[in-house]
């Protein structure tokens, strides 16, 4: 295991977003990404998962510690004022040998 | 009166939602049933194409996307200054009614098919062209005087969005096969095409029933705009179209197209390049209110418009 905590930023958002936020997360050093369709309610109202514009995403990296922070302040600043965001990490292990956790 | 049948498809839709049924069409089907409509239409009007020679559309073509682009020119005032919306919400609904209808036109042609009455095939070339130029002036018209727009990515998505890239790579394709080369496809495109546009309206409904609820907190004004535009707009087409010389049913597709309001392409163009709109107005606008306005009221009452015009 590497000797550096890794772990897991969640980001649900609109789908409209999906090429920009991957340029933005390899960018930023991430190693890969994790996408899945979503739906519910929140404050930007029912996201029925139906319409491009309806639509939402879950996107998940995993990390270090820097690179997770990075990503949220990139989201921050380009989209939390005018799209539907929410951002959560997860402490996580690894179930096998990788170099995710080294400074990326 | 004339009355299309596959809108009763709508209300099932519609009645579905209002009920809380559980009726649900799962995602991936509606985007293969909305591939599929937009290939269909693209391909008919590229056979149709291939009868015509290309440069005699230039000058109609010309005079139909100009006066078109009128249309959000007209709405932006109307909803910035006397609706007092915002600048960016303004300019947002204002290119969605700029913008088109792809289901507000096919139930056009199924209506002109059920009166049996001809249209000029070429139009759907029109319903192209008609997609585009709103978007671009909608986001001008809400950046007018503040800078920041990233058209890279507002001209990749207004020419490259499924809607634009399906309907003119249907048209290219129709058009290189023509009437004789499509007939292996024509039963899947064209004789199953209404039966896949009820299940799409069917969707529709579903949708839009969400959107109806949305209504009640837009206010009286901008209700009204979804009904009166569209009639203004319908009247814009139908004056074009008479003086461009269109037979009786294309002057009522083009009454149509100017009529009706975007609720594919525009929501996600606008989305991209103006954030600051709310969404929830001009979906609900175009989608709740003018789009059942137009395939119940609306369409009867511009073919009546065309045939008085043309009287």
């Amino acid at each position: 295991m590497s000797p550096q905590s890794i772990y897991l930023l969640t980001i649900i958002t609109e789908a409209v977003l999906e090429k920009d936020i991957i340029d933005a997360i390899m960018s930023l050093g991430a190693k890969g990404y994790t996408i899945t369709d979503a739906r519910g309610r929140g404050t930007h109202g029912l996201r029925s998962g139906k319409w491009s514009v309806g639509a939402n995403l879950r996107i998940e990296v995993v990390g270090n510690k820097d690179l997770c922070a990075r990503i949220v302040e990139h989201m921050q600043s380009h989209y939390e004022k005018n799209y539907g965001l929410l951002m959560y990490t997860h402490p996580v292990e690894l179930q096998y040998h990788d170099d995710l956790g080294k400074p990326q | 009166m004339s009355f299309e049948p596959v809108v009763l498809f709508f209300v099932f839709g519609v009645s579905a939602g209002l009920l809380r049924s559980d009726l649900k069409i799962p995602g991936s089907i509606y985007e293969a049933l909305s591939i599929y409509i937009l290939l269909a239409i693209g391909l008919k009007g590229g056979v149709e194409l291939a009868k015509y020679p290309l440069g005699d559309l230039v000058g109609s073509g010309i005079v139909i996307v100009m006066i078109g682009a009128l249309i959000p020119f007209v709405a932006f005032p109307v909803l910035h200054y006397l609706g007092k919306l915002s600048r960016a919400d303004s300019a947002s609904i204002a290119a969605h009614y700029g913008s088109v209808s792809v289901v507000t036109f096919s139930v056009g042609i199924t209506l002109l098919g059920r009166e049996a009455l001809d249209f000029e095939g070429y139009l759907i070339v029109f319903l192209v062209l008609l997609e585009m130029p709103a978007l671009v002036i909608g986001v001008i018209l809400a950046r007018y005087g503040q800078g920041g727009v990233r058209w890279g990515k507002l001209l990749h998505e207004v020419f490259f969005g499924k809607s634009i890239y399906l309907l003119a790579g249907g048209l290219i394709i129709g058009y290189i096969a023509g009437p004789e080369g499509i007939k292996p496809l024509d039963k899947v495109f064209f004789d199953l095409f209404k039966g896949v546009l009820a299940l799409f309206l069917l969707e529709m409904g579903l949708v839009a029933s969400s959107r109806i609820a949305d209504l009640r907190t837009y206010g009286a004004f901008l209700v009204g705009f979804a009904v009166l535009m569209p009639l203004f707009s319908a009247l814009l087409g139908t004056i074009t179209g008479w003086m461009l010389g269109f037979s009786v049913g294309g002057t009522f597709l083009l009454a149509t197209l100017f009529a009706s309001a975007s609720y594919i392409a525009a929501p996600a163009a606008m989305r991209i390049a103006v954030p600051e709109a709310n969404p929830t107005l001009s979906i609900g606008a175009s989608l709740g209110m003018t789009f059942p306005f137009n395939i119940f009221l609306g369409l009867p009452i511009y073919l009546w418009m065309a045939q008085l015009i043309h009287a």
